[in-house]
């Protein structure tokens, strides 16, 4: 019988190393749990690394040294503790990757490119007069070449994808499967589909304020209201529509207009105005929905926390969770910080999601 | 307090560059010596460096007790509880007599790996933390010993992917002495003083990212 310990060892992931980030590997599960854990936890220790995920020591030796020589992550300088000798603690590289994220909307299309800890370092939009989801627009090329050219030619190698988020109602289609193929094509980057509320989710999950909430219910305000159910860090998406009325569009209608921009929507917060009344009305209307399904989603799951997000001013994101009032022992409401682009933003953390978390 | 094993060769003994074999640096001045200064009164460090050990090759000429496989069980017993040893070998594999790659002197750093993990000799019969280092490469002008070593300066460059390879594949620690240190020009392939130092402080913070649990 052979003797399998003296037979040659497996040199893949040392030698991947020298071909940079583009080279197509399956990551292990340990890997991207430590990254995972990284992304959640800035600054933590191989100790606590190892003391968290249960691994050995020798095998988080391992793979902090391979993914630091890869770039992905970085050692700070030594913490001197309480006890005991400095120890070294390992964070995330902001510049050991990259990722372009476009988020297609009805009238505008958002292109964001971010870096490893989920920073938008160039972002770009165009407005187009057809709903973006059944034709190609030549423009989105130009905003993904324009913001990839700011990119060094070495760091341009460190891009991990394109991120394309949509409209909940996407199906297949001819013209999506063409923007697919082009965009692999013009860039040479894989590229990962997902509607845009669950693109949100997943930007507020890998960067926002969820990075640490396991379980929690999901809300994007919109032209429409829209939600989803975030179990164990997975987001959740049932087969029913989970889109409802009451969102900016309704607001349009109540003040009689046709198209807000987010200028007068910061006007409309800002002073004591006519529409006042109304806003106040919209607000309330809102919270009234979100509490609603809330309930309903209660009958079934116990959730930590239930979180706000839209691309609407701060400040009215805010009213709506103060008007929101939920018992003392309810869910704790969380407003989303990531208030630009926030479904391009997500649509870039696909990419990263994909490729190295687990 | 841990004990920590250093088990190496001529670079562990502290022999000194260009000087007679008897000739060697003294325990403050030699890497073990350096790092046990540096982490302090809660390590034990154990020098274990024999001048001509290999990893796991009898030499025809210099003797068997040179093989490192002979001798390591007895150390580690002697040794133990062991919670950490490092293993700086294959500089004396690479002499033209044995005439090897250096995945093949990779090969016998993992015999001693697995004969650490079969005796396991850390605390309370574990397996121990184990930590390969790479040796500095040769430098081209070997001296007197161009001979004994006749195209072994493109090995030794060799061996610290291999070794990292063989590390990843063991699931052990493993560090680059290159990145710190290099061969001292006097003979091409010892470590002189300021080497030792660079090393010992080096280990020792590679020592302490391991992340030890305060048991006290």
């Amino acid at each position: 019988m052979p003797d399998m310990r003296f037979s040659p060892p497996n040199p893949l992931r040392i030698a991947d190393r020298t071909s940079g980030l583009n080279a197509v590997r399956v990551r292990s599960h340990n890997e991207r749990l430590v990254l995972s854990m990284l992304l959640r936890n800035g600054n933590i220790s191989r100790l606590k690394i190892g003391e968290s995920s249960g691994l050995s020591a020798q095998t988080v030796s391992v793979i902090v040294r391979s993914l630091e020589k890869e770039g992905l992550i970085v050692s700070g300088s030594a913490q001197k503790g309480r006890v005991g000798p400095p120890t070294i603690p390992l964070s995330l590289n902001a510049e050991g990757a990259y990722s372009i994220g476009i988020s297609i909307g009805i009238r505008k299309t958002h292109v964001v490119l971010i870096n490893f800890l989920g920073e938008i370092t160039a972002h770009s939009q165009f407005s187009h007069e057809f709903p973006g989801n059944d034709i190609v627009h030549p423009d989105i090329f130009v905003a993904v070449e324009e913001l990839l050219s700011k990119l060094s030619v070495k760091k341009r190698e460190r891009v991990a994808g394109i991120g394309l988020a949509l409209a909940d109602t996407f199906r297949e289609s001819e013209a999506l499967n063409v923007l697919r193929e082009l965009l692999e094509k013009e860039f040479s980057l894989e590229v990962f589909i997902q509607t845009d509320i669950t693109s949100a989710a997943s930007g507020e999950s890998m960067f926002g304020k969820a990075k640490n909430l396991e379980n929690y219910l999901f809300f994007y305000i919109g032209a429409q209201i829209h939600s989803r159910l975030v179990l164990n860090h997975q987001i959740l998406r049932s087969a029913t529509s989970a889109t409802y009325d009451g969102g900016t569009l309704e607001l349009e209608k109540r003040l009689g207009s046709d198209n807000l921009s987010i200028n007068e929507l910061e006007q409309l917060t800002e002073q004591e105005s006519q529409h006042s009344k109304d806003l106040q009305e919209w607000t309330e209307q809102c919270s009234a929905l979100i509490r609603e399904k809330l309930r309903d989603a209660s009958q079934f799951v116990d959730v930590e926390a239930l979180l706000l997000s839209s691309y609407i001013p701060n400040t009215m994101l805010q009213n709506i969770s103060t008007a929101l009032v939920l018992p003392e022992t309810g869910p704790e409401v969380v407003v989303s910080e990531l208030t630009k682009a926030p479904k391009a933003v997500g649509a870039a953390s696909l990419p990263f999601a994909g490729r190295f978390m687990l | 307090m841990k004990n920590l094993l250093c088990y190496g060769d001529s670079n562990t003994h502290g022999q000194i560059p260009g000087g007679q074999s008897t000739e060697r640096f003294g325990p403050d001045d030699r890497w073990p010596g350096v790092l046990a200064r540096k982490l302090g009164s809660s390590w034990h460090v154990i020098e274990e460096g024999l001048s001509g050990r290999t990893t796991v090759r009898n030499d025809p000429v210099e003797g068997k007790h040179k093989n490192g496989r002979r001798y390591l069980t007895p150390c580690l017993q002697s040794h133990a509880p062991l919670d950490l040893i490092i293993l700086m070998l294959g500089t004396n594999d690479l002499k033209r007599r044995f005439w090897l790659t250096a995945s093949e002197v990779a090969m016998g750093i993992s015999c001693l790996v697995h004969d650490i993990k079969e005796l396991a000799p850390g605390p309370a019969g574990r397996v121990p933390e184990i930590l390969i280092v790479s040796p500095p490469p040769m430098l081209n002008d070997l001296k007197e010993w161009s001979a004994i070593f006749e195209g072994a300066q493109k090995t030794s460059r060799e061996l610290a992917m291999a070794y990292e390879i063989m590390a990843d594949s063991l699931e052990v620690h493993f560090f680059d002495a290159s990145s710190v240190c290099v061969s001292a020009p006097e003979d091409g392939f010892h470590m002189d003083l300021q080497a030792h130092h660079l090393l010992g402080e080096a280990l020792a913070q590679e020592i302490v990212n391991i992340g030890w649990i305060n048991d006290n």
